[in-house]
C-alpha cells in the first residue's frame, strides 16, 4: 500500500489549491449571476406601457398610513394617499392638494379647509370632508392610530365635517402649521371596520386610496408595484406603472442601474456617485440635501417625568465640555474626506436648502476648530490630564465616551474614525461601537450613550424637527417618545412655543432662527454637515424628472409626489423591455459550467484517490 | 546521581525523535512551502511597528485622495479616506493572525479538557461531555458566533471568545477517541496498577501522546479560525478600533469600491486570508502525515 500510495500525497497541496482557485474565481463568476436574480418580475410589463423602477435599501415597515414612518413607507403614502394640501416642487411653498382652499378664525384657533370636488376613491366611493375628519379623529381617540403623525393632532380639540365640501379643526392653542397638515387621509367606509390599527398590515390588494398611484402588489423584501390611477384628479401620471425593488445594499443597486434592471438608484456614496460620471445612459443627479448629519452628546438624558435615565458620561453635562469637544471636530475636513465633497459644512440646525430657515451662528459664537483652544478650555474647566495622557473629571472618572454609529453606514465609520482620532489629542478617549440600526435607536431612546450620531430629514416646515429637541419630547417613563440631544431647555422650549404660535412669516422666521442660536449655544447637537443626496437614473429611458426644489433638488424622496408623478419616459422605455441583459444570463450559464468542470474534476479525483486507498 | 544518565537519555531520544519528525516533515513539499509562509506572514506581522509607521493609519493624518488605483506613492492605491491600502494589509495581518491563534488555542484548551476528561472517566461525565460536545456540534457555528458577538461588547476579547467558544467540539471528539486508545496501551495499565492517580496518568501519560495529534488539528483550526474572523468583520460584529482583513472587505463593500473599480482595495485582503489559510491548511496536513505513518509516502 505504501508504494503505491506515494503517488497521492502530492494532490493533497493541489486539491487545496484547487479549493483556494475555486474560491478566488466564485465570487467573479456569481456577482453578475447574484445580481441578475435580483430582476423581480418582468422588465417592463406590456407593450406600449412606462414602468419606473426604483432601487431602494430601506425596507417598507408598514404599509399602514397610522403606523409606517419609515422614508420608503411615507414615500409610498403620499403616492396612495390625499393630504389636505402638499409642497410645491418648485420651491416647497404650500399648495392645494385635497383642500381646494382654507381660512381660520380672527383668533387663529378654528380652521375651515374646503374639499375638493369630484375625487373619488380608487373603488369608486366619493372622498368627502367625513373621511378628513375621521382620519384626525381616529388619531386623536385611537392612541395606535397616532404613533406615526401623533405630532399634528396633540393640539387638536375638536374635529368635525357639517357636510361633505367642509372640514373645520378647532385647536387649544394658535398653530402655525396648520397649512401644512402631512397627514394621509384615509377613506373612511374601510378603516371604520379596522378595529385594531396596531395589528392591521393593509395588505388588502388594491390598497383603496386616492392618488397618483394605486398599490397593486407588495411582496415583502422584493418590491412594491403600483398602478397609475387614470382618474387622478390633477391628471393621469406619465408614467403606467411603478415599482420599488428592494436592494440588499446599494453596490448592488448600482449594478443593477448599470445593467439596466432598475431606471433610478438613490443613496449613493460618493465613490459611487464619482464612478458613474461618464457611464453609458446614466445621468447622475446631485441634490441639495434636506438632512442634517448631528452628532449628539448625551446631557444627562431625563425622561418625561424628569427622572435622569441612560448611561451618560457626568462629564458632557458640563457644556464646557461639550462645546470643547465640538472645537475639536473640524466639519471641512469631513465634507472633504467623508462625504468626497459631496455636501455642505454644518452649521445651524436647520439645512441651507431651506433659505429662509437656515441659520449659521454669527464669527462671535462660532466654534472654528482648534484643537488648542479646545485642549485649552478643558484645561481651564477642570479636566485635567492624567498619568495615561486621559483627562479627568472632579471625580477622578477618566473621559473616555462610548460613541454609538451604525454599523452599517459607511459614513459614520469615517466620522467615527476621524472624530476619535481628533479627540484623542486633546486627552479624550472615544471607543466606536457601531450597532445595527434598530439598536441606535434603542440607545438613543433609552440615552445609553455618551455620543452618537443622528440626522433627520427636515420638512419645509420645521417645527417636526424643532419640536424634537424639547422637554415634550423626552420619552415617557413607560416607554415611547421619540427623542433626539435630551436638549430640555427652558429658553428653548418658550421659543419654540412661541414660533408656533406666530402666524407673522418673518416674525416666525426670527424666532426659529433665535431657537437654533440657543440650541447652538446649549452645544447638546453638532451638526456636523448636510449631506447631499445622490441619485442616478437611466437617461435611455428617461429623459428627465420634474426635481424639487426646481434649482439643485432631488427627483426621489420628495416633499410630494412630483417626481414620479412628472418622469419623462422616453419613447424606449414604452417599447423596450427593461434590458433584462442576456449578457447576465451568460455570465450565469458560464459560472454554473465552469463550477460544474470543478466539482466533476475534484469528485474524480477523490474517487481516484480512495480507490487507490482502497487497493 | 542515578537520575542524571536516563533524563539524558530521555532528552536525547526526544531530540532524535523531533529530527525525525522534521525529516518526516521536510519531505512533506506543501508543508514546507506553508511553514515558509507563515514564518514570513508572522515576522511581518511583529515586525510591523518597526518597519512602518503606524500614523500613516491615521485618518486625520494623512492627505492622499480616496481610491486612488496602485502607483508609485502607494504600491497598492489608497482606501476611501485616503490611507495606503498596502499598510492597511500589512497591519491587517497582525489582527487576523493574532485573533486566528488565540480563538484556536482557546478552543484546543476546551476541546482537549472536554475529550480527555470524557474519555478518561467514562460514565455520566461522559455521557454529560459528549451531549454538551453534540449540542454544540449540531448548532451552527457561524450563527452562534453572530449571536455571541452580538450580545457582547465590541472587542478584540469577544471576537477570540465567540469563535473559541464555537469551534472546539470537534477537537473534543478528536481528543476523546485518541485518549480512548491511548489508555487501553499496556504502559497505561502499568502505571495504574503501579498506583498512579487519575492526574498522574492524564497529565504523564495519556496528554503527551495526545498532544502531537492535538497540535495538528489545532493548525488546522487556526485557518477556519482566521476566516470565521473575517467573516463575522465582513459582517460588522468585528473589533471597530482594530485594522483587520474582513473589516477592510467590509469598508470596501459599504463604500462601493465596487461600483468604483477599486479592485485593489478587495484583493489585497482577500488574498491575505486565502494564502494565510492556505498555508495554515498545507502545515496542519503536513503534521498529520508525521504524526501518522499510514498517510506517509514510501519512506516505511
Amino acid at each position: 500500500m505504501g508504494v503505491r500510495s506515494a503517488g497521492v500525497r502530492p494532490s493533497f497541496p493541489r486539491a487545496a489549491a484547487t479549493v483556494v482557485i475555486a474560491g478566488l474565481l466564485l465570487p467573479v463568476v456569481l456577482a453578475p449571476g447574484a445580481l441578475s436574480a435580483n430582476e423581480r418580475g418582468d422588465g417592463s410589463g406590456q407593450e406600449g406601457e412606462a414602468t419606473l423602477r426604483v432601487g431602494i435599501q430601506q425596507e417598507f415597515d408598514s404599509l399602514n398610513p397610522f403606523l409606517g414612518f419609515s422614508r420608503a413607507a411615507t414615500e409610498v403614502f403620499r403616492l396612495i394617499y390625499p393630504t389636505l394640501t402638499t409642497y410645491s416642487s418648485e420651491d416647497f411653498s404650500v399648495v392645494p392638494e385635497l383642500a381646494t382652499d382654507w381660512e381660520s378664525s380672527r383668533d387663529k384657533l378654528t380652521w375651515t379647509f374646503h374639499i375638493r370636488e369630484g375625487v373619488k376613491w380608487s373603488d369608486g366611493e366619493p372622498v368627502t370632508a367625513h373621511d378628513v375628519a375621521y382620519t384626525f379623529d381616529r388619531m386623536m381617540t385611537d392612541s395606535a392610530a397616532a404613533t406615526a403623525n401623533g405630532n399634528y393632532v396633540d393640539n387638536f380639540a375638536e374635529v368635525s365635517a357639517p357636510d361633505d365640501g367642509r372640514v373645520v379643526i378647532r385647536t387649544e392653542t394658535p398653530q402655525a402649521t396648520m397649512r401644512s397638515l402631512a397627514v394621509p387621509i384615509v377613506p373612511e367606509h374601510v378603516w371604520s371596520e379596522v378595529d385594531d390599527v396596531a395589528g392591521f398590515a393593509n395588505r388588502r390588494m388594491p390598497i383603496v386610496g386616492s392618488g397618483p398611484f394605486e398599490v397593486t402588489d407588495y411582496r415583502p423584501q422584493q418590491s412594491l408595484t403600483l398602478e397609475a390611477n387614470e382618474d387622478f384628479w390633477r391628471g393621469a401620471p406619465t408614467v403606467d406603472r411603478l415599482r420599488f425593488v428592494n436592494f440588499e445594499n446599494s453596490d448592488a443597486a448600482v449594478q443593477a442601474l448599470r445593467k439596466g434592471e432598475i431606471d433610478v438608484a438613490r443613496k449613493l456614496t460618493p465613490a459611487q456617485f464619482d464612478a458613474l460620471k461618464g457611464a453609458e445612459n446614466i445621468e447622475r443627479v446631485k441634490g441639495k440635501g434636506r438632512r442634517f448629519y448631528e452628532l449628539v452628546l448625551n446631557p444627562g438624558a431625563a425622561n418625561s417625568a424628569g427622572d435622569p435615565i441612560g448611561t451618560g458620561h457626568p462629564a458632557l453635562r458640563d457644556v464646557r465640555v461639550r462645546k470643547a469637544l465640538d472645537r475639536a471636530i473640524d466639519r471641512s475636513e469631513l465634507v472633504d474626506r467623508v462625504l468626497g465633497g459631496h455636501g455642505t459644512v454644518g452649521a445651524g440646525y436647520l439645512p441651507p436648502i431651506f433659505r429662509k430657515y437656515h441659520w449659521s451662528p454669527p464669527d462671535d459664537e462660532r466654534r472654528s476648530f482648534s484643537l488648542e483652544a479646545a485642549d485649552r478650555a478643558l484645561d481651564e474647566a477642570g479636566y485635567p490630564r492624567g498619568p495615561d495622557g486621559i483627562r479627568r473629571g472632579p471625580s477622578g472618572r477618566p473621559l473616555d465616551f462610548e460613541f454609538v454609529l451604525h454599523g452599517d453606514s459607511s459614513t459614520d465609520a469615517l466620522v467615527g474614525k476621524f472624530v476619535k482620532e481628533w479627540l484623542s489629542g486633546i486627552g479624550v478617549e472615544v471607543s466606536l461601537q457601531p450597532v445595527s440600526d434598530n439598536q441606535v435607536n434603542q440607545r438613543t431612546t433609552a440615552g445609553d450613550f455618551d455620543m452618537v450620531i443622528s440626522g433627520w430629514s427636515v420638512n419645509p416646515d420645521p417645527d417636526y424637527v424643532l419640536r424634537l429637541q424639547t422637554c415634550g419630547a423626552r420619552p415617557n417613563p413607560g416607554g415611547g417618545g421619540l427623542p433626539d440631544s435630551f436638549l430640555c431647555d427652558e429658553r428653548y422650549d418658550e421659543l419654540y412655543a412661541r414660533q408656533l404660535a406666530e402666524f407673522d412669516r418673518d416674525a416666525r422666521v426670527e424666532l426659529v432662527k433665535r431657537a437654533q442660536g440657543r440650541f447652538h449655544e446649549m452645544a447638546t447637537g453638532l451638526i456636523l454637515f448636510y449631506p447631499n443626496a445622490l441619485e442616478a437614473y437611466r437617461s435611455d429611458r428617461f429623459a428627465g424628472f420634474e426635481r424639487q426644489p426646481a434649482e439643485r433638488g432631488v427627483i426621489t424622496a420628495q416633499q410630494g409626489y412630483w417626481g414620479y408623478y412628472r418622469a419623462e419616459p422616453t419613447e424606449r422605455a414604452r417599447t423596450a423591455g427593461g434590458g433584462a441583459g442576456y449578457r447576465s444570463a451568460a455570465f450565469v450559464i458560464v459560472g454554473v459550467v465552469l463550477l460544474g468542470a470543478l466539482v466533476v474534476f475534484s469528485a474524480s479525483a477523490h474517487r481516484r484517490r480512495t480507490a487507490e486507498h482502497r487497493e | 546521581m542515578t537520575t542524571n544518565p536516563p533524563s539524558g537519555n530521555v532528552r536525547s531520544r526526544r531530540l532524535a525523535a523531533l529530527a525525525d519528525s522534521w525529516r518526516v516533515y521536510r519531505a512533506e513539499r506543501g508543508g514546507v512551502l506553508g511553514l515558509a509562509v507563515l514564518v514570513c506572514a508572522v515576522l511581518l506581522a511583529v515586525l510591523a511597528p518597526v518597519l512602518t509607521d503606524s500614523a500613516e493609519l491615521d485618518v486625520t493624518g494623512v492627505d492622499a485622495s480616496a481610491l486612488r488605483p496602485p502607483g508609485a506613492q502607494h504600491w497598492l492605491g489608497t482606501d476611501e479616506s485616503g490611507r495606503s491600502v498596502l499598510l492597511l494589509t500589512w497591519w491587517g495581518a497582525r489582527m487576523s493572525l493574532l485573533v486566528g491563534a488565540a480563538a484556536a488555542v482557546l478552543s484546543m484548551v476546551i476541546g482537549t479538557v472536554v475529550g480527555l476528561t470524557a474519555a478518561h472517566f467514562g460514565g455520566w461525565v461522559e455521557t454529560v461531555l459528549l451531549r454538551l460536545t453534540d449540542f454544540f456540534l449540531v448548532l451552527p457555528a457561524l450563527v452562534l458566533a453572530i449571536a455571541l458577538s452580538t450580545v457582547l461588547s465590541r472587542g478584540l476579547f469577544t471576537i477570540v471568545l465567540a469563535i473559541g467558544v464555537t469551534s472546539w467540539p470537534q477537537t473534543a471528539r478528536l481528543v476523546r477517541a485518541q485518549t480512548l486508545t491511548v489508555e487501553t496501551r499496556p504502559y497505561v495499565e502499568r502505571a495504574r496498577a503501579l498506583g498512579g492517580g487519575h492526574g498522574h496518568v492524564l497529565v504523564k501519560h495519556v496528554l503527551p501522546s495526545v498532544l502531537p495529534l492535538v497540535f495538528a488539528t489545532t493548525t488546522l483550526t487556526v485557518a477556519s479560525a482566521i476566516i470565521a474572523e473575517s467573516t463575522l468583520s465582513f459582517l460588522g460584529l468585528g473589533d471597530p478600533s482594530r485594522i483587520s482583513w474582513g473589516a477592510m472587505l467590509k469598508s470596501a463593500m459599504d463604500t462601493g469600491a465596487v461600483t468604483a473599480g477599486a479592485w485593489w482595495y478587495l484583493l489585497p485582503p482577500g488574498i491575505g486570508i486565502a494564502v494565510v489559510v492556505l498555508a495554515f491548511t498545507l502545515c496542519g496536513r503536513a503534521l498529520e502525515t508525521v504524526l501518522n505513518p499510514r498517510l506517509r509516502g514510501g519512506a516505511e
